[in-house]
């Protein structure tokens, strides 16, 4: 049992409360208030701190790459297709652990496939903290990862193989829902029965690579008639197709932007999230530019940008932490400070999103304090 | 040529320790001419930089712009001529393509100068130089050509030439050439002195100002590479700086006692075994202390030019002060090239390499630069 003393407390969905106490048993929260008392528990005073969920990235891959490895444990690339992978049997709970990522506040990743395939797998939700595995697990089948972008075309293409280029990739993509809907039978069983889960049964959320206009444009015109929630993942392009996103209200994973010059490469205009915002997109940051992740410090960067950009600080917080849950299905126990939720806290010495001076002070993970 | 005057701003100098003040900068035919509390310039046009802070423009010491071209959809490589691991003669001005939209990025957030280098495929990658980020012609915005001697030690040139199976495939082998190359440009250097018949090596040639101390060796290194640059650079006695110096903190006193410099960066790779074990920021602050000059670096466009910002700003995170992680991106890269009669200070004489900036860069996250200015020239508003 802890007791976290008069914090500012920033709830995740945009609330922030004052000199808030927050009080823990176990692996979860069961108190959020002014002036908690409880005798049984150990007093952490964190006056003059935020307080914020843990924040989530998503779609990682570092964590289930298996470096070093001549082939990483994310990229199943013996065929564009294969919805069937499930991304929790590459865990690489050391790989994880290397990046320390609650010491920037991190206490939950989306582990998900490569953009090398079409339809890589499914994404599952780790905690951070060095624990053991079975409590880390949050989520299997938490989100189909998809890709259409070049990367999928360099992989196969240079194999002579489909799809060779960006018509092979939607070709493909169209050819394949349609053959698993029609019963085409050599498809394997498992593999039309989570296409089939995903596209007609809303299973979970697609979070499909896209990252130029034309990438973005062609994935939602193929996608304008399917139920299927669409995340548009690194999508540095998004302000030039601000219309169609806000249209469908897809979400947007920003990719890594401080990284191999996507804001000049693309001349992005960050300041075109704000009206992401106002039309009520799910927005979400991802230490993963192109499929490979950097170091957990680029997470923040992307937050700070978008602060930069005009969105107001606690919109940003909301994008680390309560739409990233919502778009893996997980907002029962994470991405808010709420009773019930799981104990995943992480508590700065000021507002990160605001000052670089804001260390992170503790983290704690599913209740236990690790830092 | 008129005058401009910068006045009411809060002056960040980079000259001595009370740098910090409100006051007024003078400039005339690109130079700075004053810096002090109060200048009275009846003809200057006058610009209001009431509420911003004034700063000399800011360096990027180790940057790839447009010789890693990112501007079409394939990524285009011309840093690296990896045909031989002695390379130290191929030019960067040549590599790079001017109209990169990186350089654009660059002035706008701040970024006035850069040391442009090839690397780190080879052991002797090229010749780096320095340029501003404005300009229309590469050899025109040219600072300083060349600048430095890029070398590079560890994985990069183990793998290019291991691939071909040629020396070296090895640390070891990467040590061997880096020795031998030296003492083969020491001897070609003591002929050539002595007025002696010799073969012309451009290879050779290029060496010869680092051997000289003209210009400094820029090192890649990572982990215990930083020994071998150490020892290799101190036997040669040429000046030398760590590139990228991931793990300096397990070497401290080695790095503080061979008298080097660090470019350290970037920041926020991921962490795995090898050479990207130990990504340790702190280390800036335990350089910065003992004395070490340390110029944080973005290896841009690997990690971003505008990342810049975000790089002090995770050396203010780890402890250093705001001043001195401003020092690490404008006077610090500036003495490190040699080039502190030029840039990356206020001082009179410098080239009006000026920003302005609403709030504080590198603390608040929110710092913007409203003004850039490179040779007296006004070249991004906001």
């Amino acid at each position: 049992m802890y007791l976290l003393k008069n914090g500012l407390v920033h709830v995740g969905d945009g609330t922030v409360i004052p000199d808030c106490d927050i009080l823990t048993e176990g692996r979860v929260i069961t108190k959020v208030g002014k002036g908690l008392d409880e005798a049984d528990a150990e007093i952490i005073d964190v006056s003059g701190c935020d307080v914020f969920p843990g924040f989530i990235d998503p779609v990682s891959s570092i964590g289930a790459m298996g470096l070093p490895a001549r082939y990483p444990d994310n990229g199943e690339y013996s065929e564009p297709v294969t919805p069937e992978m499930n991304v929790k049997y590459s865990i690489d709970p050391d790989e994880v652990n290397a990046q320390e990522f609650y010491k920037s506040g991190i206490t939950a990743i989306g582990l998900a496939p490569t953009n090398g395939n079409l339809m890589g797998g499914q994404i599952a939700v780790c905690k951070t903290a060095p624990q053991k595995m079975r409590n880390r697990i949050v989520k299997e089948c938490a989100g189909l990862k998809c890709s259409v972008t070049s990367a999928v075309k360099k992989r196969y293409g240079s194999a002579n193989r489909l799809p060779m280029t960006k018509m092979g990739i939607f070709h493909l993509f169209e050819e394949t829902l349609r053959e698993a809907r029609s019963g085409k039978e050599d498809m394997p069983k498992k593999r039309r029965q989570v296409i089939l889960d995903v596209f007609d049964r809303q299973s979970m959320q697609v979070f499909c690579a896209a990252s130029t206009k034309n990438e973005i444009d062609g994935l939602l015109h193929l996608m304008k008639d399917e139920a299927v929630h669409i995340n548009l993942v690194d999508s540095f392009c998004f302000a030039d197709s601000l219309k169609e996103i806000k249209e469908q209200k897809a979400g947007v994973i920003l990719g890594n932007i401080n990284c191999m010059s996507q804001i000049a490469k693309n001349r992005m205009e960050l300041t075109k999230l704000v009206e992401l915002v106002e039309n009520g997109n799910p927005v979400a940051f991802t230490n993963s530019n192109g499929g490979s992740s950097e170091g957990r410090e680029v997470f923040l960067w992307s937050a700070i940008e978008a602060w930069r950009a005009g969105v107001p600080a606690e919109e940003v917080v909301k994008m680390m932490t309560l739409y990233p849950a919502q778009m893996l299905g997980i907002s029962g126990r994470l991405g808010t400070l709420e009773p019930g939720k799981d104990a995943d806290i992480s508590v700065f010495t000021g507002h990160p999103v605001v000052t670089y001076a804001a260390r992170v002070k503790h983290s704690m993970i599913n209740g236990e304090v690790i830092f | 040529m008129k005058r401009i005057l910068i006045k009411g701003g809060t002056l960040y100098t980079m000259i001595g320790k009370d740098g910090i003040f409100k006051g007024d900068v003078l400039i005339e035919d690109g130079k700075i001419i004053e810096t002090k509390e109060s200048i009275h310039a009846e003809d200057a046009e006058v610009i209001d930089a009431s509420g911003l802070c004034v700063m000399p423009g800011l360096i990027d010491a180790h940057s790839h712009i447009g010789l890693f071209d990112f501007n079409s959809d394939e990524a285009v490589d011309d840093a690296n001529e990896m045909t031989d691991p002695v390379s130290a003669a191929v030019d960067a001005r040549y590599g790079i393509n001017p109209k990169a939209r990186e350089l654009r990025t660059a002035y706008e957030h701040g970024i006035t100068s850069m040391l442009f280098t090839p690397g780190s495929g080879d052991v002797f990658c090229g010749q780096a130089f320095v340029a501003k980020t404005f300009g229309d012609n590469i050899f025109d915005m040219t600072v300083k050509a060349p600048a430095a001697v890029k070398i590079a030690l560890g994985g990069n040139p183990k793998n290019t030439f291991g691939d071909l199976k040629r020396l070296p495939m090895t640390r070891m082998g990467v040590a061997h050439v880096l020795w031998d190359t030296f003492s083969k440009a020491k001897e070609y250097l003591e002929k050539k002195e002595k007025g002696e018949a010799l073969d012309y090596d451009a290879n050779m040639e290029a060496l010869i100002p680092a051997l000289k101390r003209e210009i400094p060796c820029k090192i890649h290194c990572t982990q215990y590479d930083m020994l071998t640059a150490i020892e290799a650079a101190t036997a040669y006695n040429v000046r030398f700086s760590l590139e990228h110096a991931w793990g300096a903190a397990d070497y401290l006193d080695e790095i503080v006692e061979s008298g080097c410099d660090i470019c350290y960066g970037p920041i926020a790779t991921y962490r795995a075994p090898g050479e990207r074990r130990k990504i340790d920021i702190e280390a800036v602050k335990m350089l910065d202390d003992r004395g070490v000059n340390v110029a944080i670096i973005t290896d841009s466009p690997i990690l971003s030019e505008e990342s810049l910002y975000h790089h002090i700003g995770e050396a203010v995170r780890e402890g250093v002060s705001h001043e001195r992680a401003v020092r690490m991106v404008t006077i610090n890269p500036a003495v490190q090239l040699g080039l502190e009669e030029r840039i990356g200070c206020l001082g009179a004489g410098r080239d009006a390499d000026i920003i302005l900036v609403k709030g504080r860069l590198g603390l608040d996250t929110n710092a913007a630069v409203m003004m850039t200015m490179v040779d007296g020239k006004i070249v991004y508003r906001a």
